[in-house]
């Protein structure tokens, strides 16, 4: 079974992020960054259905140069090799979902594994795009059954399964009222959310053993792919600061503020 | 028990501003035996050790301490939560890195292994202990194992399958080795029989692998007496015995209630109650103290770490409460309408922050040096190298495991005092870390017998070599901090500091060469501190330099740069003068206390 994996490169969440005062992006400077978590989830479970059924994992990121830090990541946890598409400058979901239709072609996978998002835009769109570029089925958000503290959990099974004949997959996913199970034939794309598993963490003889492993270089102009955007970004700004709370004395001047101020009751 | 808030352990910024911007860590990477790593392997694992560490084993560090170990028909059950722990640790690859490919390390260098086993130890200690112990006895077999030994015992510690144990301590022989009196008869298979009892042994029985290996010093019979009577012998819980593991007459007598390290069980092990305990001889006979120690200066500097580590994650949790607890106004504003300021506001909680900052971010930039040193002196091509690095690691030791053992307890105090009577109540962390802390300046010698150590060995071996070595590492750093602008008269207070220091050794040296041994070693204590105000200021004076050249680059992070420098600046201020009186005390052989009669107490 081949599995390609994404690895995007996103501002770790626990450095401080601050908007530039022009409103043109972020202050990149002191910036930690990592995979994004949706995505570690994605090689995780890409490494225990190849684990399971043999096969390997390619994993690719799109971005400058730095985003191998995020490569070298994927291929410490277990990945096989690494595909770079080397570009700068801005890209929307659409390019990326572009770029990415050719790398599938180019590589054949059985299975593409993304993140349902990523946690800098929170956009929840390439995935979908993927599919419908490519033709294939598709299972969004998929999710787990049990527990993450389950023994299935500590035993590191995968949690999308392999149909008996090996020609389908069975993901259970999250939606608003509960978990619905779909099954999909491959080739398919699926986006994992955040209760799939847990990934490992990397060992240090897994760092050793990706130093050697290969990462080939692609461009959108080798992919044939115009990445011009269709969004642009006209201005970013700070969430407006909440302003602190009051206390009042009694339910009876709460319930009359709601009322008469907030007008909600 | 709910989660406990989330805590850093240590610094990120400080870790990699030490590693790279301080020591220059990438400068061992050309090193042929370290030639695999660079900078990116070094962050990948960092990256992995300190999510493990914050993910796995701090949510563990509370219920660890309120359920310590059971003893119940013989077998002591340690918490359940150890077992995955435990794997996690070994999968990360921590019990072999530093070691060589030929029993399944990758040669990383022990100044990174360093900081990586701090977020373990500052996460949770008594799991890290496991780990440290294991890898100890590991490395000992490695070293001096006969091939059945190594093949039998080592590889599987190596594997993280059975767990290791150093069991030297026997209730008439704690600092006074020597006087160890467990016993070792040959068996006609080539084993040895041994028969005593042992107390205070860490990790000596646990639930969650199917083996524990001690390495254990004994006598043989006939031995002559003192030191250079005593063996090693590796001697398993369970022996091989064809393809099973039997019971091989090892007991556990008993646990020691602990004030601290509740996760790691601390026991009184008997050997060969039954007359039926085998052991394995390690190194030659007689040779056991002397392979001992040759372990000693990195378990000495695991201590140093786990010092410099359980202060730390106190400092940071001190640190954050401060920024919280709203409680009283400024001086100036005495108006009860105004609503209260949170205490890192007050002047005196700053200097309670900033003493924390400054022993824990000086004594973990002293254990890198003396990694550093370690890596130089094991992987060094050049002998020369080799044994100059290896003299410095020697005089260097005593310090690094002392400063964070004394220093560190008083910091993880401050950490409970800016918690004010919350921090007196087992509510809050920090008087469990304090507890902890304590057994830091008491394991792997204590701290009278690491001043003995320092004062009466280190300071004057190779006529002085350790010594100049150490004059020139700290020249090398007053260059560098004279040349990118840090204060003049920091690097005079160093300079002065260090002549003397040097000035003193002469003259106690020569004191015990005049047969004056006991007014030579009598402020051995102060001679120690002495040196580790002087060693961790010439720490504050190298962190103040790569501070100084970072604010030149233009570096982002310019209040990180601030903070070094001000907590530079306290070193200065507040320890280096301490120097003249410690050094005044020395010399004078100031008599108090030698004076002082038993029976005048
Ligand atoms: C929690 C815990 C875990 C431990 N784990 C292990 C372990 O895994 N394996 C192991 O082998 N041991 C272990 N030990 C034992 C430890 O190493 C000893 O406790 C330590 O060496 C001190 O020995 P002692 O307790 O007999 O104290 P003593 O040697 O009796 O010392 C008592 C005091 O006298 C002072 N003193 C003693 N001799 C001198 C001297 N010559 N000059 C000046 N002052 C002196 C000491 O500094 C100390 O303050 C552990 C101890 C504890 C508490």
């Amino acid at each position: 079974m081949k599995i390609l994996v994404t690895a995007k490169r996103v501002e770790d969440p626990e450095s401080k992020i601050k908007v530039k005062p022009d409103g043109s992006g972020i202050v990149q400077e002191g910036l930690k960054y990592k995979i994004n978590p949706f995505d570690e989830i994605g090689v995780e479970e890409g490494l225990r259905l190849a684990a399971k059924h043999g096969g390997e994992v390619v994993v690719v990121s799109i971005g400058t140069k730095d985003v191998q830090e995020q490569l070298r990541h994927a291929l410490a946890m277990g990945a096989t090799r690494a595909v770079w598409v080397n570009h700068a400058g801005a890209l929307d979901q659409l390019g990326i979902a572009a770029l990415l239709q050719k790398v599938v072609e180019k590589e054949k996978p059985d299975l593409v594994v993304l993140g349902k998002q990523s946690i800098d835009d929170d956009q929840n769109q390439v995935g979908q795009y993927l599919a419908e570029f490519l033709g294939w089925g598709q299972a969004t958000f998929a999710s787990k059954v049990e527990s993450l503290e389950s023994e299935a959990e500590k035993n590191k099974v995968p949690a999308v399964a392999l149909t008996a004949d090996g020609k389908a997959v069975r993901v259970v996913r999250e939606v608003d009222n509960g978990l619905a199970t779909l099954e999909v034939q491959l080739p398919a794309v699926v986006t994992t959310d955040l209760r799939l598993n847990q990934p490992r963490y990397a060992s240090l003889p897994g760092i050793m053993k990706a130093k050697s492993k290969p990462i080939e270089e692609l461009t959108p102009e080798k992919l044939g792919v115009d990445v011009t955007p269709r969004i642009q970004v006209l201005k970013m700004s700070a969430p407006p600061a909440r302003k602190a709370g009051i206390k009042v004395p009694d339910v009876a001047t709460l319930v009359e503020k709601l009322h008469n101020e907030a007008k909600v009751v | 028990m709910s989660a406990p808030r989330p805590n850093p352990l240590l610094s990120d910024r400080d870790v990699d501003f030490q590693l790279h911007e301080v020591q220059a860590v990438s400068r061992l990477f050309s090193l042929p035996d370290f030639a695999d790593h660079s900078r990116d392997t070094v962050s990948l694992l960092l990256e992995s050790t300190r999510r493990f560490a914050r993910a796995e084993l701090y949510p563990t560090y509370r219920a660890m301490d309120e359920a310590p170990p059971v003893f119940e028909h013989g077998r002591v059950r340690v918490h359940p939560a150890l077992r995955a722990l435990y794997a996690g640790m070994v999968d990360l690859g921590l019990l072999t890195a530093t070691r060589p490919p030929e029993v399944g390390g990758q040669h990383l260098p022990l100044t990174v292994h360093a900081v990586a086993s701090a977020y373990l130890m500052a996460g949770n200690l008594s799991a890290y202990g496991y780990l440290g112990l294991t890898l100890g006895a590991a490395h000992l077999l490695e070293v001096f194992g006969s091939p059945w030994v190594r093949d039998t015992f080592m590889t599987r510690l190596y594997r993280g399958e059975w767990t290791g144990t150093m069991a030297l301590t026997e209730p008439q022989a704690g600092s006074s080795l020597a006087d160890v009196k467990t016993r070792a008869t040959p068996a006609p298979d080539g084993s040895w029989r041994i028969q005593g009892s042992k107390i205070f042994i860490s990790g000596g029985d646990q639930d969650f692998t199917e083996n524990v290996v001690h390495l254990t010093l004994a006598r043989i019979e006939g031995a002559e007496g003192g030191t250079r009577g005593i063996s090693l012998f590796a001697v398993p819980s369970r022996r091989p015995e064809g393809d099973a593991l039997v019971p091989n007459d090892v007991s556990v007598a008993g646990v020691i209630h602990k004030i601290g390290w509740r996760g790691l069980p601390s026991l009184v092990l008997n050997y060969g109650e039954a007359g039926d305990c085998r052991g394995w001889l390690v190194g030659q006979p007689g040779r056991g103290l002397a392979c001992m120690f040759q372990m000693m200066n990195e378990a000495r500097i695991m201590v140093g770490l786990n010092g410099v580590a359980t202060a730390s994650v106190a400092y940071h949790e001190a640190l954050a409460y401060a920024r919280e607890r709203p409680q009283g106004r400024p001086a100036w504003a005495k108006d009860a309408s105004r609503p209260q300021s949170p205490i890192i506001e007050h002047a005196d909680v700053r200097r309670m922050l900033l003493r924390q900052k400054a022993i824990v971010e000086g004594g973990l930039s002293l254990l890198l040096s003396a990694s550093y040193q370690a890596d130089l002196a094991g992987h060094a091509p050049d002998a020369a190298t080799r044994e100059r690095a290896s003299r410095l690691l020697d005089l260097l030791t005593p310090i690094a495991k002392t400063f964070p053992a004394e220093k560190g307890f008083e910091s993880n105090a401050l950490a409970l005092q800016i918690h004010g009577g919350y921090g007196y109540s087992s509510e809050y962390s920090p008087e469990s870390w304090l507890r902890d802390q304590k057994l830091n300046s008491i394991h792997e010698g204590t701290t009278g017998i690491q001043g003995l150590d320092l004062l009466g060995r280190k300071v004057i071996a190779g006529e002085g070599a350790a010594l100049r070595a150490f004059q020139e590492e700290v020249d090398a750093t007053v260059e560098r901090a004279r040349a990118a602008g840090v204060e003049a008269a920091w690097c005079d207070a160093l300079r002065g500091a260090l002549d003397e220091a040097a000035t003193l050794t002469m003259e106690l040296a020569a004191r015990g060469l005049a047969g004056e041994v006991e007014a030579m070693l009598r402020h051995s204590a102060d001679f120690l501190e002495l040196f580790s105000v002087l060693a961790v200021a010439w720490r504050w004076l190298d962190q103040a330099a790569a501070a100084r050249e970072g604010l030149k680059r233009g570096a982002d992070g310019q209040d990180f740069y601030e903070g070094k420098l001000a907590a530079a600046q306290y070193w200065f201020a507040v320890e280096v003068p301490r120097v003249a009186l410690l050094a005044k005390l020395c010399r004078t052989a100031e008599d108090s206390y030698a004076r002082m009669r038993p029976e005048w107490f």
